[in-house]
């Protein structure tokens, strides 16, 4: 037994590495840029932008490589990912895939920063406002583009302030005439051939995904992007929430349908069962967030005078009061969101305990039992029940990940501050340092769930072997 | 010899002929229909389709015909012709308001509001209430929401979301099972053998095709027009693998390379499936829908196809693993036939029928997931026709129950007759 729970541990490795690739490609693909977003808000002038930008950049890891190797053309250095910020990395990408030559392109953005670092020393005086202006509006946007047409007119645009302004042209002409220059050599020594021939860069082990994981197993999830908390405090505040309400809706399902299941096997046929059948399926079809919302709008506004519940504002579990004391207190308001997460899950085991006990109530050794005069009860429960258990627990493998994707729309609909709930805020507010540690973590727990089940499945039925092939395979 | 040659003959045709019986008249075919609440189900998902087929001529602002001076018009399909680009919008077209037009004689819809279409006098209305409208022609049946959307258009063209959601990405998800689940299933971890040439060409291929195909193009691909720089991008990396593999069999004869190795194809299709099956779908597919920057129904189908597939890939595993080792196929190997042929014409169409119980289930599961996304308001446009859109409003409102019960039960109807379809099917086969 413990070589299999090791062996299964172990395999878990090779799992949540792929999981992690998944959750760090996502990450990667988030679109728009997290340190252009945070700076605009925080107005940091022009001229110290870069700097502050690449500190920060730092800070977050994001001054690194993507990942341990890149399979990409001859054309693109492989210190691409220094261009900092992120839009004059892409500006870069997108002309080397035009032009294929990044020496001159490097020289193009060198002739772009001598012209800006030269337009800043001006004197106030020397140009005219408006002059100065159409020169830095056109010269810091050049940076931006890529389309051949755009940079054509960002250049006309300069040139013309220039022109209009013999000052600005006095001061400036040189230097512009230098980055005309600069952008006619690359149009001049293109090397499209370049961008044709693979080749690998290799980042190890300084690279982002490297960090990242290392940080992970460390146990260190990062730092949630919207209050600055860090995401493990977070998760670990929701996770009470989501595991006490899937536990106890889990546990309800179990108890209740055992007996709901088992007398319709029994009574199999009558009229009592039938109705009860129509009910599970109905039940196993209405979508839990319909239910949640019909119970929210008939079973807690005062509109309709049946307001018995109510929804719970923002509160958690730590606190003075013990636990006891707050789950009274709470009760009223936690009884609809346990409901709508039993029901579904309630109706599924039912129909799985009787299918199973009507196969094993039609076994001859229950017709053995009945004829060596044993009581009814005594059939059903001792022998019938007894063999009809195991397909229940290897249930919990498929119903346990179920009830944790169905905390997520319940949490949110009836405002209880768990994983669900937290899950969908950090998307709505681009949180992605939470959102991919709950991916990973949600299925860590769907995989121990899984593995659970398997093991309770060996510890109820003796004749199975876990260390033989194929011991896992559920259907 | 030629005894045996005949009876392996007539096995291997069997197979073949199958499925070209009547449906309506196959044993199969009897036994669902004798199961009342499953017939329904389909007709009920018949009346679906049609629904959502029309769903412009059922819920729609303009007449489907009028006489207006002496001239017809049917607006509707001039719409359509508008959209498509057929027909010129005039002014006369746009600038009309049909409800207070004067007609001669003239066809409205049942429903005479489309989806989108506010209708601010009328916020919140009941469906019994009183509503300030023109004539009960233009009623609201089933109420309004806060704009005075009307609930039975929603309804109307919600279906048609469900549906065109639930149908392509299962096809998606059921095209991607049968492969990698007949592969699994079929070959196993022994029998999928090739060459080593061969083996190492596609290797190669594939990445080759990768990089000039995607990598290369990439540029061009988020610049240019997006469908037409992708279909050239896969052409490339098609005809990579293509010219791969001919070069690999030219190899192969001249050099008569007998050595081969097996791929694991049942392991990996495995290891794929449990990882899917690890990580919540729910929470995968919010986090992928997330990063799309104009949300768009397309990619939620792609993204719902791309993981649902699992399903099905177990389901064709299991029956392929039965089917393989049947006599005709046997029979059919030793007639000489190739795997593959072996596979795709005879093989898996016998395995077909079972997998109609995972796309009911299936389609019952995709029409939750887009309800329970829309509901969130993830991926999918706000503007867009939803049921679980318009059940969304609904709990700023309670007083309004009739914004929550008609869309609830539209999704509660939909995977319920998709359940008993996948049931019936279920019983039949088993049967």
């Amino acid at each position: 037994m413990l070589r299999y729970i090791l062996k299964r541990l172990l395999l878990f490795v090779p799992m949540l590495l792929v999981i992690s690739f998944i959750a760090f490609g996502l990450n990667q693909c988030t679109p728009g840029d997290l340190i252009e977003a945070e700076l605009e808000n925080s107005g940091v002038s022009p001229s110290a932008y870069l700097v502050e930008y690449q500190r920060k950049a730092k800070s977050l890891g994001l001054d690194k490589p993507t990942f341990y190797f890149t399979l990409t053309s001859v054309a693109y250095p492989d210190t691409l990912y220094k261009i900092m910020p992120a839009r004059q990395r892409k500006t870069a990408a997108a002309l080397i895939a035009q032009f294929g030559n990044w020496p001159e392109i490097s020289n193009f953005f060198q002739q772009q920063r001598v012209f800006i670092n030269q337009l800043q020393t001006i004197r106030k005086d020397t140009a005219t406002k408006d002059h100065f202006n159409m020169a830095m509006t056109a010269i810091r946007q050049l940076s931006q583009t890529y389309q051949i047409p755009s940079i054509q007119a960002m250049f006309d645009s300069i040139g013309l302030a220039l022109s209009q302004n013999p000052a600005l042209q006095e001061y400036m002409g040189q230097e512009f005439d230098a980055l005309r220059k600069s952008w006619q050599q690359i149009s001049l020594n293109q090397s499209r051939w370049k961008l044709y021939c693979p080749t690998i860069h290799w980042y190890i082990p300084e690279n982002r995904y490297h960090s990242w994981l290392t940080n992970i197993i460390k146990g260190d999830f990062g730092v949630s992007l919207k209050d600055g908390r860090s995401v493990s405090t977070k998760i670990k505040e929701a996770t009470s929430w989501t595991l006490t309400l899937s536990i106890t809706s889990l546990l309800l399902a179990y108890l209740l349908s055992i007996p709901i299941g088992v007398y319709s096997a029994v009574h199999q046929g009558s009229k009592m069962e039938r109705m009860l059948s129509i009910l599970l399926f109905g039940l196993d079809s209405m979508p839990a967030f319909w239910m949640a919302s019909l119970l929210i709008i008939f079973f807690t506004s005062p509109e309709y005078g049946m307001n018995f519940f109510r929804v719970l504002g923002p509160y958690s579990l730590t606190g003075d009061a013990s636990l006891w004391e707050r789950f009274l207190s709470n009760l009223l308001g936690i009884v609809l969101p346990v409901f709508c997460l039993t029901y579904g899950s309630l109706a599924y085991i039912s129909r799985q305990v009787r299918a199973s006990m009507i196969t094993e109530l039609k076994q001859d050794y229950i017709r053995t039992a009945r004829a060596k005069g044993l009581s009814n009860s005594q059939v059903v429960w001792k022998h019938a029940f007894r063999n009809a258990l195991f397909p229940l627990i290897t249930m919990f493998a498929s119903v346990f990940p179920a009830a944790l994707a169905g905390s997520v729309i319940i949490e949110y609909i009836f405002n209880i501050p768990g994983m669900g709930q937290l899950m969908i805020k950090s998307i709505q507010g681009e949180d992605w340092p939470v959102i991919y540690t709950i991916l990973m973590l949600a299925s860590l727990m769907t995989m121990l769930g899984i593995l659970v089940a398997d093991l309770l499945y060996a510890i109820a039925d003796p004749r199975v072997d876990l260390n033989k092939k194929n011991a896992t395979n559920r259907t | 010899m030629s005894i045996f040659n005949r009876k392996n003959k007539r096995l291997v045709q069997q197979s073949e002929t199958l499925p070209e019986q009547g449906l309506r008249s196959s044993p199969g075919w009897q036994r669902f229909a004798q199961n009342r609440p499953a017939l329904w189900s389909l007709r009920i998902l018949y009346l679906l389709f049609f629904i959502a087929l029309f769903a412009d001529f059922l819920a729609n602002d303009k007449p489907v015909y009028c006489r207006i001076e002496g001239q017809s018009y049917f607006p509707i399909l001039k719409d359509y012709g508008i959209r498509l680009g057929l027909s010129k919008g005039d002014p006369f077209f746009f600038q009309r308001d049909w409800k207070t037009e004067t007609y001669e004689t003239v066809i409205f819809p049942p429903i005479t509001y489309t989806a989108q279409q506010t209708d601010t006098p009328n916020g919140y209305v009941s469906p019994f209430g009183k509503q300030s409208i023109r004539s009960p022609r233009f009623r609201h049946w089933l109420g309004t929401d806060q704009l005075g959307h009307d609930i039975a258009a929603i309804m109307v063209h919600g279906t048609r979301t469900a549906m065109l959601v639930s149908i392509i990405s299962m096809g998606i998800a059921t095209l991607i099972g049968l492969l990698l689940g007949s592969l699994a299933g079929f070959f196993g971890d022994e029998r999928l053998r090739t060459s080593v040439p061969r083996l190492a060409l596609n290797l190669i291929a594939l990445a080759a095709g990768a990089f000039y195909g995607f990598g290369v193009r990439s540029f061009a691909i988020t610049e240019g027009p997006l469908f037409a720089e992708l279909l050239k991008s896969l052409t490339i990396f098609l005809t990579f693998l293509l010219a791969a593999n001919l070069l690999a069999g030219q190899i192969d004869r001249r050099f008569k390379f007998s050595a081969t190795i097996a791929i694991p194809a049942d392991t990996l299709v495995n290891r794929a499936i449990e990882i899917l099956y690890a990580i919540p779908t729910l929470l995968l597919l919010l986090s992928a829908a997330a990063l799309i920057k104009k949300p768009s129904i397309f990619y939620i189908m792609a993204i719902i196809g791309l993981l649902r597939w699992t399903g099905t890939a177990r389901y064709i595993r299991a029956e392929l693993l039965k089917i393989r080792n049947l006599e005709y196929v046997e029979a059919a190997r030793a007639m000489g036939l190739r795997e593959w042929r072996i596979l795709f014409r005879h093989a898996l169409p016998n395995g077909l029928v079972p997998i109609l119980v995972t796309v009911a289930f299936g389609m019952a599961n995709t029409v939750l997931i887009e309800a329970s996304l829309s509901f969130l308001g993830i991926g999918l446009p706000p503007e867009s026709a939803s049921w679980g859109n318009a059940l969304q409003n609904a709990r700023s409102h309670p007083q309004a129950w009739w914004v929550a019960l008609f869309p609830g039960l539209g999704i509660f109807l939909t995977i319920t007759i998709f359940n008993l379809i996948g049931e019936g099917v279920g019983e039949a086969k088993a049967a």
